[in-house]
């Protein structure tokens, strides 16, 4: 086991180098260069020298490549070119509140998957089965900015339940106004995830320990919890972990719909006021996220299936 | 005609029902202006933000054009995104699994790296940073979810070739003298594409959803193009009073992608039982 956390640790590097290959690359794609982004209409060749310079962009690309991940090594991602703040501190600022509603939308899907999943397993075929298929066979094919839209104007604006948006002050209060961007967020993965658990159900449900274990009088439901959901869950969590950046790119519409300030809301505002440094440092950022998690599921999915280690 | 009507019967009703959805909407995304009432950008002050009634069944947007018509016109665009965002992916990706899959051995490895990291990459995140760099529009985006897609249907090509490298006819076609070329796509891969062909319609449903996406964020079609996604973000600010304008085309999009997926699900139970 230890052998393998390690090994999966060391997997992360190959993961970091493509993610900053990539990022490097776009930023060299730039129409334009970055220089002239900076300075806008004010371009004097001397201006240029200075901040081609200052960029380090006179010297060559295997050494320009050096030079970032050096910076990006210590943390140092630039400033951003509209708020005038370095791109580190925003993301210790917005990455919160986007890891805040990712995690409560992950367990918002598996709060309503996990239950629906052995509902649907168990009468399958039956009309309860039916329903519930059909119903997040249409979640699946739901734009999230759609079902946003829907659920803002009717529990925000009509109803009132909820705020129209924004993030609130103080822990609970943020929890309240994420809680219908969380539910948007989580309805496309709740599909995913219960049409794989429910086959995955039905494929553990008659085996042989499960058999063995009612036979020897565990409760059902004891059965059910220990034996049928815990194997059920090894292909589930795997793929969770895959949808997990999925969900991250649904959160970037989500906070746009809702007007969270979050890391992806930033990231598009940052598009519009072509603002590279931050939409670079987010693009990082949201990468690097999903990687961590990816590795959390892999370490998750080894302990409920210790094969996987092997 | 009866063994037809028999067969046809004998198909899982997802296909037949995903069939006909597609159908009509590859009809109106062909010939949009035969069946839409109006012109998609035509403006009629006469009747802004009108309520659907008999003259505009799904009513009018702020600046009085049809919804209905621009729905019916944005299945062209939407439907082309469902294929240009997915054929090229498919293309490159089946060819590059063949390949991988059949050589085995240390492309194999590397390819298994090259998996691992775009998996793990947030693939809306690198599609909006590509879109950023090159600018919005329908091609760039092409562009964007060209570079990352392909390795899907790689990984799942690559993962049938080797399955099917070790069967005997594949020995038989090697002892025959054919070249590797030759055995790889007129005799392995045959065989190996139908899941390829199943992920491309979940992937075209996915296509659709990732294009309005866009066109939502300002980022896809560009305004007054009818695309669903754009003529939503059009209405957003008009859904307490006049919800017809966001509604109707986020209806499209649910319908024309469960359309796909009907499909693909149907494709997928009619090479089971064949099995």
């Amino acid at each position: 086991m230890t052998l393998y956390v390690l090994r999966r640790l060391l997997q992360l590097f190959p993961t970091l180098a493509f993610i900053l290959i990539v990022v490097f690359i776009l930023v060299r794609l730039l129409p334009g260069d970055p220089t002239s982004a900076i300075l806008g209409d004010r371009e004097l060749d001397a201006d240029v020298a200075r901040i081609n310079r200052q960029l380090g962009l006179d010297r060559s690309l295997i050494v320009q490549f050096g030079a970032f991940l050096a910076a990006v090594a210590t943390g140092d991602l630039g400033n951003s070119i509209t708020l005038k703040v370095s791109v580190a501190d925003l993301i210790i600022q917005r990455m919160p509140v986007t890891i805040l509603l990712t995690v409560m939308s992950a367990v918002i899907a598996l709060a309503l998957a996990v239950p629906l999943a052995f509902v649907a397993a168990l009468r399958r075929d039956k009309a309860s089965d039916a329903v519930i298929r059909g119903a997040f066979q249409v979640g699946l094919s739901m734009p999230v900015f759609y079902l946003g839209l829907i659920l803002l104007t009717v529990f925000g604006a009509r109803v009132g339940w909820f705020p129209v948006g924004g993030y609130g002050e103080g822990f609970f209060d943020h929890l309240y106004h994420l809680f219908l961007p969380a539910l948007t967020l989580a309805l496309s993965l709740a599909a995913i995830l219960m049409r794989n658990l429910r086959s995955a159900i039905i494929g553990v449900v008659d085996a042989e320990y499960v058999q063995f274990a009612r036979a020897k009088g565990i409760a059902p439901r004891l059965v059910l919890l220990r034996h049928v959901l815990r194997n059920a869950l090894i292909s589930t969590v795997a793929l969770f972990g895959l949808s997990i950046g999925t969900l991250l790119g649904g959160a970037v519409i989500t906070e746009t719909v809702f007007a969270i300030p979050g890391a992806g809301r930033l990231m598009v505002d940052s598009i519009y006021g072509r603002d590279y440094p931050v939409v670079q440092g987010m693009t990082i950022g949201l990468a690097v996220l999903v990687s961590l998690t990816f590795l959390a599921t892999d370490l998750f999915q080894a302990w409920l299936d210790p094969r996987v280690a092997q | 005609m009866t063994a037809l009507m028999t067969r046809a019967r004998a198909l899982p009703g997802p296909l037949l029902l995903g069939g006909a959805i597609l159908g009509v909407s590859l009809a109106l995304a062909t010939f949009p202006g035969l069946f839409a009432p109006y012109d998609p950008v035509a403006f009629d002050y006469n009747a802004l933000s009108a309520p659907p009634d008999r003259t505009h069944l799904f009513g009018t947007d702020n600046f009085g054009r049809d919804v209905l018509s621009r729905v019916i016109h944005a299945y062209t665009i939407d439907m082309q995104i469902a294929f240009f965002s997915t054929i090229f992916s498919f293309v490159l990706g089946t060819i590059v699994g063949a390949f991988v899959g059949y050589a085995g051995g240390l492309a194999e490895t590397i390819f298994g790296r090259i998996v691992d990291a775009v998996i793990t990459f947030p693939f809306l995140v690198l599609v909006i940073a590509i879109v950023s760099v090159l600018g919005p529009g329908l091609i760039n985006m092409y562009i964007a979810v060209g570079v990352v897609g392909w390795v899907f249907y790689a990984r799942i090509i690559a993962a049938e070739i080797v399955v099917q490298k070790r069967l005997d006819y594949a020995d038989a076609g090697r002892a025959m003298g054919y070249t590797p070329l030759r055995v790889i796509f007129r005799h392995l891969l045959p065989n190996a594409i139908t899941p390829a062909i199943v992920y491309l319609m979940t992937d075209m449903a996915l296509a659709i959803l990732l294009g309005s996406s866009l066109g939502y964020l300002g980022l896809g079609a560009q305004p007054p193009t009818p695309e669903w996604g754009v003529q939503i973000a059009e209405g957003k600010n008009f859904m307490t009073t006049a919800w017809w304008i966001s509604v109707f085309p986020g209806i499209a999009i649910v319908v024309t992608g469960l359309g796909f997926s009907l499909l693909g699900d149907g494709l997928a139970e009619v090479m089971r039982t064949r099995k």
